[in-house]
């Protein structure tokens, strides 16, 4: 994290993710979390085509910003949801920043016709890890199957970034949001989810 | 693309419908438009849909209303401004919503309906995309502003998508004169927090009073109105410069305007560089007219300013004519350097042109390089979709010999390799009419794709022309029984049983054979051996013919429709065909791996087009059936 942007308490965060993922109901789930914690809240999403398979970008900018949009080097934490989409979403890390990805690949179309090739999983952690200050992968596909759905691997990133102390709420304020605007039936998934990601974290510092 | 909302809890009164000023809700910018619409007393909505201004209609539709208001998809977006117009000439307080290119389509009327007026008031909502996130083009409809005569808004959060909406609509019921609320597709898909006023109730009717001479603009009651128009503009002008969205902050010999989403940027790049003390900034939210008097005396306070605004200059174009009218000594600056014609502003381009406004440099930020050489993640015609069914079978008769017309929708995906199914297209109906041209002056086989809601929209004069010019021309109605690229709103070709009572479904073929179309021929286009050889039939024969290719969409079929494909295709054996299904069919569900090429089965759609392409694929029931 930024140390300046966590001292005044503005923190912008860039999502990445592919289409159907769930990505968006992820974002909003995260942004209603810190509008519920009293914080100022301001959230973006480009999603063109999202339904058809494209990169999926949102933004949740807490401490007061205007502006929905994070450009390269303004990012002060990122979630990426696809280890490929975290790789090339690294350019709007800012100095300092932090990120926590999935390491479970959703090939493009390029990928799976056997065109062209998937970049390595070494080739990405080389490449967080030389940009953030602090860097988390998380199996999250196998951990939502886990706690219950490949969608709950969304609950297992977002749980794991509350506990990473790096939000200015931790995983209790996320399980109480998870409680208000979730729809019943997915709630103990998520909430399950969200414990994975927490102890994830925890066992990696 | 209701993906956002899908598995968020239901209430039991939906939060955009309760009366509880004060109350804080995190809402999309286009729901807060929904909901400044309903604290106005909106008693009509029409609409076409078109990202990003789809939220819009999509969300009166969802939430219901309980009789509140009336909701309308209408077929095109001149046929919507006119249903507006005629519901607010009798009285109904109006909003009708589009995207930008969409106004194109509805310019005749409107820029008529300003000099008659509507009584009951009405506000249409442009939805511009700089950028061009998901649009043929980036043109700037700030320009209908001035060129149809219209008072203007633009939002630039969630909170003030809200107010600006209920401040429009009331405007325009006051002035009898339609307003413009424009919007940019950041504003459209931000979310914020959005403070509720009042819910209040539905809008009187204004009872209709008939005045042929204001309302039938023959050329002699044209230009009175026209006179009329410009008197009705200087209300609104006085109405900006106390407008309480027109305000001024700061001090100093440094001035900024302000206007959009720019307006974001500048407060943020404020924030972050420490300069706020060091300008004077005019935040522009009711932009036209422009509040001449109030931006004089800012301008006569100033020894520079700059003008921020996304694309068009327009607003530097006015201050600069204020300038040299009013006899000021200001240097104005805008366009030029980061600030482009094209393409969005960010926080650092405006941070760029503060620096060079106030000698400063800009510190940017740095950023880690780009990788290179990354696979792409194009949008993709979806597993299981009938558009890849039909492109197959047409590549396979008429390969790279003829030439493909497209249009706007899915099916424009249709243009990547390897099924390459678009060779030009300019804007929603073109395929046919811009088909039949390049068919006229180039002799070659011609093919125009069009969908079914965009047939209906303004696929059916291009046909009627066609017809009627003995033109030489394929037209495929690629029927997939939704409007399926902005999130499945209802169209005239979707069935009864889907529309209910409120709307009534029309048949494709019986509007192609009506407009004079005798060759006309139905395929299933996952039955590709039957839909290859009605192609290879058509290809032999000449003039207008038409084929109607019916499948619906595999997502609706899948959640509206509710008939899921409970079969799989899985590879029972290596084989040429297996091949041909992933480097010519190209289904996503296909991939390849050190054993061969298979089918992944959470993807695949069950339409089992690959079956009838390769003979070692086979059938399964799914796994989860």
């Amino acid at each position: 994290m930024s140390t300046a942007a966590t001292a005044k308490g503005r923190i912008r965060i860039y999502l990445t993710g592919v289409g159907g993922q769930g990505t968006l109901t992820a974002t909003t789930l995260l942004a209603r979390t810190a509008l519920d914690q009293g914080l100022e809240v301001t959230s973006g999403e480009i999603h063109g085509m999202a339904q058809r398979g494209g990169v999926v970008e949102s933004t949740i900018l807490l401490g007061g910003w205007m502006s929905p949009k994070i450009g390269h080097g303004e990012a002060d934490l990122i979630l990426g949801f696809e280890p490929l989409e975290t790789l090339r979403g690294m350019t709007h890390l800012a100095a300092g920043g932090s990120v926590l990805s999935n390491t479970e690949p959703l090939p493009p179309v390029g990928v799976s016709t056997g065109r062209e090739a998937y970049p390595e999983m070494e080739r990405i952690r080389a490449k967080v890890e030389g940009c953030a200050a602090k860097s988390w992968f998380l199996p999250c596909r196998t951990l939502g199957l886990q706690a219950g759905s490949v969608q709950a691997g969304n609950s297992v990133l977002l749980g794991a970034a509350c506990a990473t102390g790096l939000l200015p709420f931790g995983p209790e304020a996320l399980e109480a949001a998870i409680r208000v605007h979730l729809a019943p039936k997915l709630m103990d998934m998520n909430l399950r989810a969200v414990e994975l990601g927490v102890r994830a974290v925890a066992s990696a510092s | 693309m209701s993906e956002s909302t899908a598995n968020l809890a239901p209430r039991p009164v939906n939060p955009l419908l309760a009366d509880e000023p004060g109350a804080r809700r995190l809402l999309l910018g286009n729901e807060a438009i929904v909901r400044g619409a309903l604290e106005a007393g909106v008693n009509l909505v029409v609409c076409y849909p078109g990202t990003p201004s789809s939220e819009v209609p999509d969300t009166f539709r969802r939430i219901g209303g309980g009789g509140r208001y009336r909701l309308e998809y209408s077929v095109n977006e001149k046929v919507a401004m006119e249903v507006g117009a005629g519901a607010s000439l009798a009285g109904a307080l109006t909003l009708v919503t589009m995207k930008h290119v969409g106004v194109n389509v509805a310019a005749d009327p409107l820029l008529t309906m300003t000099y008659t007026g509507l009584p009951g008031g009405l506000v249409l909502l442009s939805a511009d995309d700089p950028g061009c996130h998901a649009s043929q083009n980036e043109q700037d409809n700030r320009t209908y502003a001035r060129f149809a005569g219209m008072p203007c808004f633009e939002p630039a959060t969630a909170q003030e998508a809200k107010d600006m909406t209920r401040d429009a609509l009331l405007l325009a019921r006051e002035l009898e004169q339609p307003v413009l609320l424009r919007t940019t597709t950041r504003v459209n898909h931000l979310r914020g927090a959005v403070e509720y006023g009042p819910l209040g109730q539905a809008a009187p009717i204004v009872p209709f009073q008939r005045n042929p001479r204001r309302f039938v603009p023959v050329p002699a009651v044209a230009r009175v109105r026209h006179a009329e128009l410009v008197r009705h503009l200087g209300t609104a002008r006085e109405k900006a410069e106390h407008s309480p969205w027109n305000t001024v902050r700061g001090d100093g010999r440094f001035g900024v305007i302000a206007s959009g989403i720019s307006r974001a940027y500048l407060s943020d790049a404020l924030h972050e560089t420490g300069w706020a003390d060091r300008v004077k900034v005019l935040d522009l939210g009711m932009t036209w007219p422009l509040p001449e008097d109030l931006l004089t005396d800012f301008l006569s306070e100033c020894d520079a300013v700059l003008v921020l605004e996304e694309l068009e200059p327009l607003l530097e174009n006015d201050v600069r004519a204020l300038v040299q009218r009013k006899g000021l000594s200001v240097a104005v600056s805008g366009k030029g350097g980061a600030l482009t014609i094209y393409g969005e502003y960010s926080t650092q381009t405006v941070t760029q042109a503060l620096a060079d406004l106030l000698g400063e440099t800009a510190r940017l930020p740095m950023a880690c390089d780009p990788e290179t050489a990354l696979p792409v993640r194009p949008p993709n015609l979806c597993p299981g979709c009938s558009h890849r069914a039909l492109y197959y079978a047409v590549r396979k008769v008429f390969g790279d010999d003829a030439v493909y017309s497209s249009d706007i929708g899915c099916y424009t995906l249709g243009l990547l390799p390897p099924l390459r199914m678009a060779d030009f297209l300019f804007c929603m109906g073109s395929s046919v009419s811009s088909g039949s041209g390049f068919a006229t002056a180039s002799g070659k086989p011609t093919l125009a794709f069009i969908g079914d809601s965009t047939f209906f929209h303004s696929g059916i004069t291009g046909l009627v022309n066609a017809v009627f010019n003995k033109h030489d021309l394929i037209v495929v109605v690629l029927d997939n029984g939704t409007t399926a690229m902005t999130g499945h709103q209802p169209n005239p070709g979707v069935i009864q049983e889907v529309l209910g009572n409120a709307c009534v479904h029309l048949d494709i073929e019986a509007v192609v054979r009506g407009c004079g179309v005798a060759d006309v021929v139905k395929v299933r286009p996952f039955n590709v051996k039957s839909t290859m050889k009605a192609l290879a039939e058509m290809k032999e024969r000449s003039g207008v013919r038409v084929i109607i290719a019916e499948e619906p969409c595999v997502l609706y079929a899948r959640r509206t429709l509710k008939k899921p494909r409970n079969q799989v295709a899985y590879v029972a054996e290596q084989g040429p065909g297996v091949v041909d299904c992933l480097e010519n069919l190209a289904c996503p569900a296909f991939f390849r791996d050190d054993t061969g090429i298979h089918v992944d089965e959470n993807l695949c759609g069950g339409c089992m087009v690959c079956l009838q392409v390769a003979d070692t694929i086979k059938a399964r029931k799914r796994s989860d059936a």
